[in-house]
């Protein structure tokens, strides 16, 4: 029988702001941790033909339903799981037993973005684990991980490391696979935890930017996606079908721009009164933040929100990474991007490749 | 564009937080140009007009044409509206030359108009923002302010802190505006108050950013051998060029300089035969301090990074060696947005006659006009004399 095995595993936590406790912001939620572990478990494939399987654990917004196959410039048929403990075990199986192509198991939790001071919370709370299958035949040395259900697996999580203390929730991640030590699936019977929305309807005066048009240019917003001509070896950023250096439209082909290790170019600090509409109750709550014109390769550059800083500490000539991240509310529903980093909070998982 | 035009009159109303309306400013500016032909013009002798506005806060947003045909009294004639967002005045007045060339005689009209303070403060940043790039840099949570304070940053970098040249640029066009009796501030402000202002988009302060005014000013154009029947001191517009740029700032390989504005500056110049010695005074596009550095340098007044020291040198200043600004640039004495290219113009009318009053440039014989739409995705320059 054809069996997948792991060939990648990709795993991200909120880093928090520098300096302080790594808490999720405002800005992340179960679609943008799931989408960074995704991004590192995929690992620089992007816009590859043919479909992916993808099977999420866990609640995920709205967005999960076309996000991923928008994040990964390629078809996928995307399967939402209880994560009860009876379907997961079924679902790790089917997956691994699965025929052909690749798929992708991802599994997130989010306990809330705001910590509480009752201390049950735990200091590092929540994140999203990504695993690549594939029928291939150098398998990653972990195999799916093997599901322990209930407090049993609590209790084991604990002994190995971080990550699956008190959490609420259906989901949840145990081992200290950050180390690549462990990783592992455990189900918890709990009642999932009451979900405070965001009224998404909120922001009505901000620039108008209507569903299809958001679409429109999403595989160079999310996906850094440019052109690159073969008859004069320029690059176009973003795409738009035309060269923009000999305006030939009839030798182009499709590249990725690095998500990672761009130089910032120019930097500003937005202050109160500085910002769109649409980025008021966000001012309001966290106050001003910066944005960067970074550069990702030469001569290709985009301007970024900065996020994971402390407003006013982000530099010309600094480093920075990138992230899909919540960008604002409009039309009910959030608009995803990706936003900028610092270098040194956002480094890629130390997970064994 | 190489047709010369002349104008023969101009009219302009207050600049500023004002109670009169769109239709009320339209009138107001059309009847004062009107008021300044030396002998008299008859309306029907205007055969075609321009607006420039954007119609900002959604006011009649579209077919505004119609509104200053009858707010002009000139119901019939062809009027076209204008839309090159902050350099709509600018690229009104090229295409007015660009009907004279065509033969339309005697007279064309141009209005430039913006009503801006009689919406509430989060629809007018949400209109402030529209004409930038959406995707990118909207999304990023810039407005125009932020993507100054980008450039501003990258000059800093580039050139070294350029900061107390751009306390000059607003103290500078404070002191102008306060001699400007239609200026939004009429007021002199203190280095100590334009540094201690809040940032609104690091480096950039409250002073740094011009002001959100009302206001119009309309322009008379007749071809040059014509000027005579309404005037015997008209001012020519002897060349113009204009010219575009990426939207987003992202794309262009350079982010202190504006190509469209050094395109439109050649092109004026190679077309009028001018040198950059000629010009007795600038009308520059001073949206935020910064762009006043910019345009010195993208205009060709001073090499890049020296428009600081130039600045600092006093040489921009009203009784320099090369005023700029000295009706109180966009800065004090605001910018109703499609207003303010024809603003410009209205201001070189009146200093090559000799009739700005006590802010009166000397021995002002030639003059440059600098309009640019959001962070330079257009522009438009113009160059004037008296013969």
């Amino acid at each position: 029988m054809l069996m997948r095995r792991v060939a990648r595993i990709g795993a991200y936590r909120p880093q928090g702001v520098t300096g302080s406790p790594p808490f999720p912001l405002p800005d992340e939620d179960e679609f943008t941790l799931a989408a960074t572990a995704v991004e590192r478990a995929w690992s620089g494939e992007r816009g590859e033909p043919g479909p992916v399987e993808v099977h999420l654990l866990g609640e995920f917004p709205a967005v999960a339903d076309w996000g991923f196959a928008a994040l990964l410039g390629r078809a996928a048929n995307v399967t939402r799981h209880s994560g009860e403990a009876a379907e997961l075990t079924n679902t790790l199986r089917a997956v691994e037993e699965g025929e052909g192509g690749p798929a992708l198991l991802v599994a997130v939790e989010l306990p809330g973005t705001k910590p509480k001071k009752s201390a049950r919370t735990p200091a590092r709370a929540g994140g999203a684990v990504a695993f690549r299958l594939d029928t291939t035949e150098e398998p990653h040395p972990f195999t799916l991980p093997k599901m322990a259900v209930d407090r049993t697996a609590v209790a084991t999580a604990l002994k190995v490391g971080e990550g699956a203390r008190e959490l609420p929730g259906s989901v949840v991640l145990v081992g200290d696979w950050e180390q690549g030590t462990e990783a592992g699936l455990a189900v918890r019977e709990n009642p999932p935890r009451e979900r405070v929305e965001v009224d998404t309807r909120a922001v009505s005066e901000g620039a108008y930017v209507p569903h299809p048009r958001y679409l429109e240019n999403l595989p160079s917003r999310w996906r850094f996606l440019a052109e690159a001509c073969q008859a004069c070896q320029g690059t176009t950023f973003p795409a738009r079908g035309v060269c923009r250096r000999c305006g030939r439209r009839d030798a182009l082909t499709t590249v990725s721009l690095p998500y990672d290790g761009g130089r910032v170019v120019a930097v500003t600090t937005v202050g109160k009164g500085g910002q769109p509409t649409e980025f008021d109750a966000q001012v309001e709550s966290q106050g001003p933040y910066d944005v960067a014109l970074v550069e990702l390769a030469r001569g290709m550059r985009v301007t970024l929100q900065v996020t994971n800083a402390r407003a006013g500490t982000l530099h010309v000539g600094d480093r920075v990474n990138t992230m899909l991240r919540r960008l604002y509310p409009m039309e009910g529903e959030w608009r995803y991007g990706r936003k900028a980093v610092p270098a040194s909070t956002g480094t890629a998982s130390k997970l064994p490749s | 564009m190489t047709h010369r035009a002349a104008i023969v009159g101009a009219g302009h109303t207050r600049f500023g937080v004002l109670d009169e309306g769109p239709r009320s400013l339209l009138r107001s500016a059309v009847e004062a140009a009107f008021a300044s032909v030396d002998r008299s013009a008859d309306p029907r002798d205007v055969r075609e007009a321009f607006l420039a506005t954007l119609g900002f806060g959604g006011h009649q947003i579209g077919n505004s044409a119609a509104a200053l045909a009858e707010e002009a009294g000139l119901v019939g004639i062809p009027v076209t509206r204008v839309e090159n967002a902050c350099a709509s005045g600018g690229f009104a007045l090229r295409s007015a030359i660009g009907a004279l060339a065509s033969g339309v005689s005697p007279l064309v009209l141009v209005v430039g108009m913006e009503k801006m303070t009689d919406v509430s403060n989060a629809r007018r940043r949400y209109w402030l923002g529209v004409s930038g790039d959406t995707e990118w840099e909207r999304a990023a949570g810039l407005t125009f302010a932020g993507v100054y304070g980008l450039i501003a940053s990258r000059y800093f970098a580039e050139h070294g802190d350029a900061s107390e040249a751009l306390v000059e640029v607003a103290v500078k066009n404070h002191a102008n505006g306060a001699l400007n009796p239609n200026a939004h501030f009429q007021k002199a402000v203190s280095r100590e108050q334009v540094r201690a202002a809040p940032r609104v988009a690091r480096p950039l302060g409250l002073y740094d950013c011009c002001p959100v005014s009302d206001g119009a000013a309309a322009l008379l154009l007749a071809p040059p051998e014509l000027a005579h029947r309404y005037t015997d001191a008209p001012v020519y517009v002897d060349a113009t060029g204009a010219g575009t740029d990426y939207l987003a700032v992202q794309e262009r390989r350079d982010l202190t300089r504006f190509r469209a504005t050094q395109r439109a500056a050649h092109e004026a110049f190679r077309w009028a035969g001018w040198h950059r010695s000629d010009v007795s005074f600038l009308e520059v596009h001073d949206c935020f301090t910064i762009a006043e550095l910019l345009a010195l340098e993208d205009l060709g007044f001073a090499t890049p990074g020296e428009a600081a020291a130039l600045t600092l040198s006093g040489a921009t200043r009203r009784t320099g060696r090369i005023p700029v600004n000295p009706d109180g640039g966009l800065k004090a004495k605001g910018h109703p947005i499609g207003a303010t290219g024809v603003s410009q113009a209205y201001e070189v009318f009146l200093q090559l006659r000799r009739a700005a009053g006590t802010r009166q440039v000397p021995n002002a014989e030639h003059a440059l006009t600098h309009n640019v739409g959001g962070a330079g995705a257009t522009a438009a320059v113009a160059l004037f004399s008296v013969g």
